[in-house]
């Protein structure tokens, strides 16, 4: 039975060595939810092959942070020729790799809430952190930070921890960028409403939120686009903060050692175009980085549209980061 | 010829050892006597090779044995109880004897068969010891020393706590064996067995 | 002569020593590699960070306290549990309960923390329900509560079911005098099961204390914020988002030498298990109990089963509505099928790969003599549990750097590490009931040249079918449900089981990953009852075939 099964295993190998073309593969490292089947992935695989007479091989790596990672430790030697989905918090991080490369594209058709000008990274989408609420259990979300801070103990909130997770640190973020040097005070006033800090995202949106432990979780702004358009209900908004919300923006780059320079630079164009970017708002929920005109999903036109974009240069995050964290666990800790 | 020359053992920890010293001719029986704890078993157990003696030599026809494992001498032996491993059947258990992996021609599978009639246990290839009685087991064990064909048979109270019918059929076993020329060396306190089976007797 | 034992193949002494010792040598290398090469992209280390700071002081005080509280409570379940199902064979639904207990260990967090939720949460059945009675009851889930509960579901089911094997395997004459002297109560349990237990006792507890030590993900997300923070946590944020290798490297050192030293006083305080003789009699043995220990026996067991079996409902109801057929197939399933068979693919080879690392391990075991060289086997068959998966692989990853290649090299890896972490789990279960044989059986197998595959072959396998089975089904399932290894070497763009879930967690498809994580708990339940079952003794129909007798132990 084992030797069965081992012949069978490796077997079951050979088609995967064998499928080696001769055609250009080009390799991008990636997240889980944008190679799934049911994300954009796919149809962008369809769509750039068509173009580029190539093969484009998605790896999927478990989080943003594990992209840079997996980076860094491959170094010189990696088999990757872009990488997409590390975010502006983690972008300055990468850069100082010193591991990839300069996109040399003009980038005039973006539609950011902000300036872009940076040399090495090609945004692809974005939104804003959010609390997204549950209408059944909380009819009156808070109109603020500082009413959600100020507000009841038995409002209980669930929210991600900034040390393994990209919105608990854009939270910390969001904090940082709203009360400055009292955001430690306000983390201790926010401290009794918060019911659980989970490992990640998902871990928080599966386990809690949909099992109705509490009624707000920290989340995208673009999050009630998916309930709305896919499950089909109104049921879970995000609230609109009159501080204003934190923006996040997600990133591609090309590898500078990569073998296929202009394959990858001809997918970073490819990127921005409506080919690409309109599987963007409903496969990845999140802001298309172009305009997309009638192309958007009429949902997003009922999505919150903060009155203020808060966001920190990438150069400021890298550099802040540890201590935020530091201070933020001290907060709590207390 | 079996001897035992000037083989000497201590326990670890035991201040005076025992040394033996005795042949045994092929054919023939001699019994080991001794009250309980003075080493009947030890001698046995030198034999077959579970125990390492401090010095002596143990000679089977001129050759000897006492470096080899206990694989590799020409014993069989039965001991007082557990002779059989518990979790194989009757047929299993004495297969072993024969063939140490169970490869067994049908020539084999055959004798034993037959030799389970003989001894009166036809039929009981399959079934499993804990179903059989004290008598039962032993003269399985036995049959499988038997069929081993091995010069020697080592005899740790083999009988003993059998009622007499169990007594005499394996005493007959035995005996032919003893006919056949198998040197038999038996340890046991019973008096009728050494009177029946023993042509000398090595006190301690 | 007819026969010529010495021929029985691997009948040297070597092979049962060294494939063990060189396999122990080889992982311990690999830790240490995968550990240095940590320590050496690291640099250099200072431990008075540790110590000066008051978060990683608070961290090693709270992972500490936490587990050694895990353990108590896991035990105190675990004992009376194991000693009850001891008893108590007609108990109905005893079978039921043995596989629910063996799959609670193999459930992924996520799954398994979701149907604690569904239970103990504050909309959970059981709290809404208890709150209509008692309005001011106070239980709260998140915070200390909830990582005990959840260490107690994950890890008293584990310690029960290898108690259970031990108190089995009580040699049935000693169980006959308590049974003639009617020995009850203190007196039984004086006599008969305290020294059972007592052998295997410290390493178990070590074994819960690891797996708290290091607990993560249910840490994070029933503790309730940062206060309840573990070294694992630490070392993953050091790696994953500091890439502050140093850090990880020190804070790795520091969980090695603490798991460590307590694997090294559990062994010490090692009670020989040759001592065990492996006969037993056929009539089961019974002993005498009072008929309030019956009915205590059964509540308790009752209640056992309900708190395993609530949070499986849970997952059940939510997962049910995208696995049910209502119009049509699910889509669902078009995922699920491939999925399954390469989740499949990594984890069989891992299940198998584990049970014979066990095996080769533990016989080196028993043939090593000398501190040193006993010492291989017993720390690699360990040393996975202490050494954090992350930086296992964070390592090894260095290590293999420029050598990864395909698809199918990454699979075998993942498949590899799956199998590495599973040998301490299935080492637990094969290590009781592979005790050395008894003298008696010894001997005779000696002189009958019943020596190397002949002898695991007709006195071994018989008796190590059972739990072999149990091994692989821990193995293969730990594996199966495994988030952690697959993700660390990245997977290509088709989805195991597991990282299926993940691509639907993430992508808010949570009525799919609820679908998956039914799924999954189905096919891990199947795992345990399909290799019970095809261990099962055989019914004799061939003459001289190995039957195990009748007596083998119900339950494994």
């Amino acid at each position: 039975m084992l030797f069965r099964y081992l012949c069978l295993w490796l077997l079951s190998a050979v088609p995967l060595v064998a499928a080696a073309e001769q055609q250009p593969t080009l390799n991008v490292y990636t997240h889980p939810s944008f190679a799934a089947e049911w994300g954009p992935g796919p149809a962008i695989k369809v769509a750039f092959e068509l173009e580029c007479g190539c093969t484009l091989n998605f790896t999927v790596m478990e989080s943003a942070g594990d992209i840079l990672q997996r980076l860094r430790l491959e170094g010189q030697s990696t088999r990757a020729d872009v990488v997409l989905g590390l975010d502006t918090a983690t972008m300055e991080t990468a850069r100082q790799t010193g591991l990839l490369g300069k996109h040399l594209r003009r980038l005039d058709n973006l539609a950011l809430p902000i300036n872009w000008d940076d040399e090495h990274f090609v945004p692809f989408d974005w939104g804003y952190f959010a609390f997204v609420y549950d209408t059944e259990q909380l009819a009156e979300p808070p109109a603020s930070l500082d009413a959600l801070i100020n507000a009841p103990d038995d409002l209980k909130i669930i929210i991600q921890d900034p040390r393994t997770s990209t919105p608990g640190l854009g939270l910390l973020l969001w904090m940082h960028s709203v009360y400055g040097d009292e955001a430690s005070v306000k983390w201790q006033q926010l401290k009794g409403k918060i019911l659980a800090t989970t490992q990640s995202w998902s871990d928080g949106y599966f386990s809690l939120f949909m099992n109705g432990e509490a009624p707000m979780i920290l989340s995208y702004s673009t999050s009630p686009a998916y309930h709305m358009a896919i499950d089909n209900t109104d049921r879970y908004q995000a609230a609109e903060f009159a501080e204003g919300h934190y923006l996040q923006v997600e990133v591609a780059a090309l590898v500078a050692s990569s073998q296929q320079q202009a394959l990858a630079r001809e997918f970073l164009d490819f990127m921005l175009t409506p080919n690409f970017q309109r599987h963007i708002p409903l496969k990845n929920v999140m802001y298309p980085a172009i305009d997309l005109g009638d192309e958007l999903p009429d949902i997003f036109e009922r999505l919150i549209k903060p009155s203020q974009t808060l966001f920190m240069a990438p150069v400021d995050v890298a550099r802040d980061r540890r201590q935020l964290v530091n201070d933020w666990l001290d907060a709590m800790i207390r | 010829m079996l001897e035992l020359d000037q083989l000497s053992f201590r326990y670890p920890g035991q201040t005076t050892g025992w040394q033996f010293g005795f042949s045994v001719a092929p054919g023939h029986c001699v019994a080991v006597h001794g009250a309980s704890g003075t080493g009947k078993s030890t001698v046995l157990n030198l034999i077959a090779g579970f125990l390492e003696p401090d010095s002596g030599a143990i000679r089977l026809a001129g050759q000897a044995i006492q470096n080899l494992s206990p694989w590799e001498r020409p014993v069989s032996s039965v001991f007082q109880e557990h002779n059989l491993f518990e979790h194989l059947d009757v047929a299993t258990n004495i297969g072993l004897g024969l063939h140490s992996g169970l490869k067994l021609t049908s020539d084999q599978r055959q004798m034993i068969a037959q030799s389970l009639d003989r001894a009166g246990l036809a039929g009981f290839g399959y079934r499993m010891p804990a179903e059989l009685s004290g008598g039962q087991r032993q003269r399985i064990a036995l049959l499988r020393a038997i069929l081993r064909r091995k010069p020697v048979l080592l005899l740790d109270e083999p009988m003993t706590g059998l009622d007499p019918d169990a007594k005499h059929n394996l005493r007959t076993m035995l005996l032919e064996e003893k006919a056949r020329g198998a040197i038999l060396v038996l340890a046991s306190h019973d008096e009728e067995d050494r009177k029946v089976l023993a042509d000398q007797v090595w006190n301690l | 002569m007819i026969n010529r034992p010495s021929n029985a193949p691997l009948s040297h002494p070597y092979w049962q020593l060294v494939p063990g010792i060189v396999l122990g040598t080889g992982l311990i290398g690999l830790v240490l590699l995968g550990l240095g090469s940590l320590l050496v992209t690291a640099g250099h280390l200072d431990f008075s960070v540790v110590w000066s700071s008051r978060y990683l002081r608070g961290v090693v005080t709270f992972t500490l306290w936490q587990a050694v509280l895990s353990v108590l409570l896991s035990l105190l379940v675990a004992v009376p549990v194991a000693l009850a199902l001891a008893r108590f064979h007609d108990f109905t639904g005893r079978a039921l309960l043995l596989r629910l207990m063996e799959l609670s260990l193999v459930l992924p967090t996520i799954v398994a923390v979701s149907g604690i939720i569904g239970v103990y949460g504050r909309q959970g059945w059981l709290t809404t329900m208890v709150s209509e009675w008692f309005p001011h009851h106070g239980w709260n889930l998140y915070g200390v509560n909830g990582i005990l509960l959840a260490h107690v579901f994950f890890n008293a089911p584990l310690a029960a079911r290898i108690l259970l094997q031990t108190l089995e395997a009580v040699p049935a004459p000693r169980l006959r005098i308590a049974s003639q002297l009617g020995l009850r109560g203190w007196w039984l349990w004086r006599t008969v099961h305290w020294p059972a237990m007592r052998p295997i006792l410290p390493g178990l507890a070590a074994l819960v204390f690891t797996l708290c030590f290091t607990s993560f993900a249910i840490i994070m997300t029933l503790g309730g914020g940062p206060a309840t923070t573990t070294l694992e946590v630490a070392i993953y944020q050091a790696l994953r988002f500091e890439f502050d290798f140093a850090q990880a490297a020190l804070l790795a050192v520091i969980q090695l030498v603490i798991c460590g030293s307590l694997w090294w006083l559990a062994f010490q305080k090692q009670m020989p298990t040759s001592l065990m003789p492996g006969r037993r009699f056929s009539n089961p043995i019974t002993l005498r109990y009072s008929v309030s220990q019956r009915c205590l026996g059964a509540v308790l067991l009752w209640v056992f089963f309900v708190f395993l079996t609530l949070p499986l409902f849970a997952i059940i109801l939510r997962g049910a509505p995208a696995l049910v057929p209502l119009n049509g197939i699910p889509a669902l399933y078009f995922q699920l099928l491939p999925a399954t068979g390469r989740s499949l693919l990594i984890a069989i080879p891992a299940g198998l790969g584990a049970v014979l690392g066990a095996l080769l391990t533990l016989a080196a075991t028993h043939k090593s003599s000398g501190k040193m060289l006993s010492a291989i086997p017993v720390t690699a068959g360990y040393l996975p549990l202490v050494v954090p998966p992350l930086v296992l692989g964070t390592g090894l990853f260095l290590l293999l750097r420029p050598g990864l290649g395909n698809t199918a090299q990454g699979w075998a890896l993942v498949s590899f590490i799956n199998g590495l972490m599973a040998l301490p789990f299935v080492i637990q279960v094969l290590r009781g009931p592979l005790a050395e044989l008894d003298d008696n059986s010894r001997r005779l197998a000696d002189q009958l040249g019943v020596l190397g595959w002949y002898r695991w072959r007709w006195l071994y396998w018989p008796r190590m079918r059972r739990p072999i089975a149990l091994g692989l089904a821990y193995g293969t399932a730990l594996s199966m449900g495994d988030f952690g290894v697959i993700a660390l070497f990245g997977s290509p763009g088709q989805p195991t089981l597991p990282v299926l879930m993940y691509q639907q967690l993430s992508s808010y498809r949570v009525a799919d990953a609820a679908g998956t994580g039914l799924w999954l708990l189905g096919l891990l339940m199947l795992i345990f009852v399909v290799l019970s079952a095809i261990s099962r003794p055989a019914i004799r129909t061939q003459r001289v075939t190995a039957s195990p007798s009748v007596v083998e132990p119900e339950h494994a």
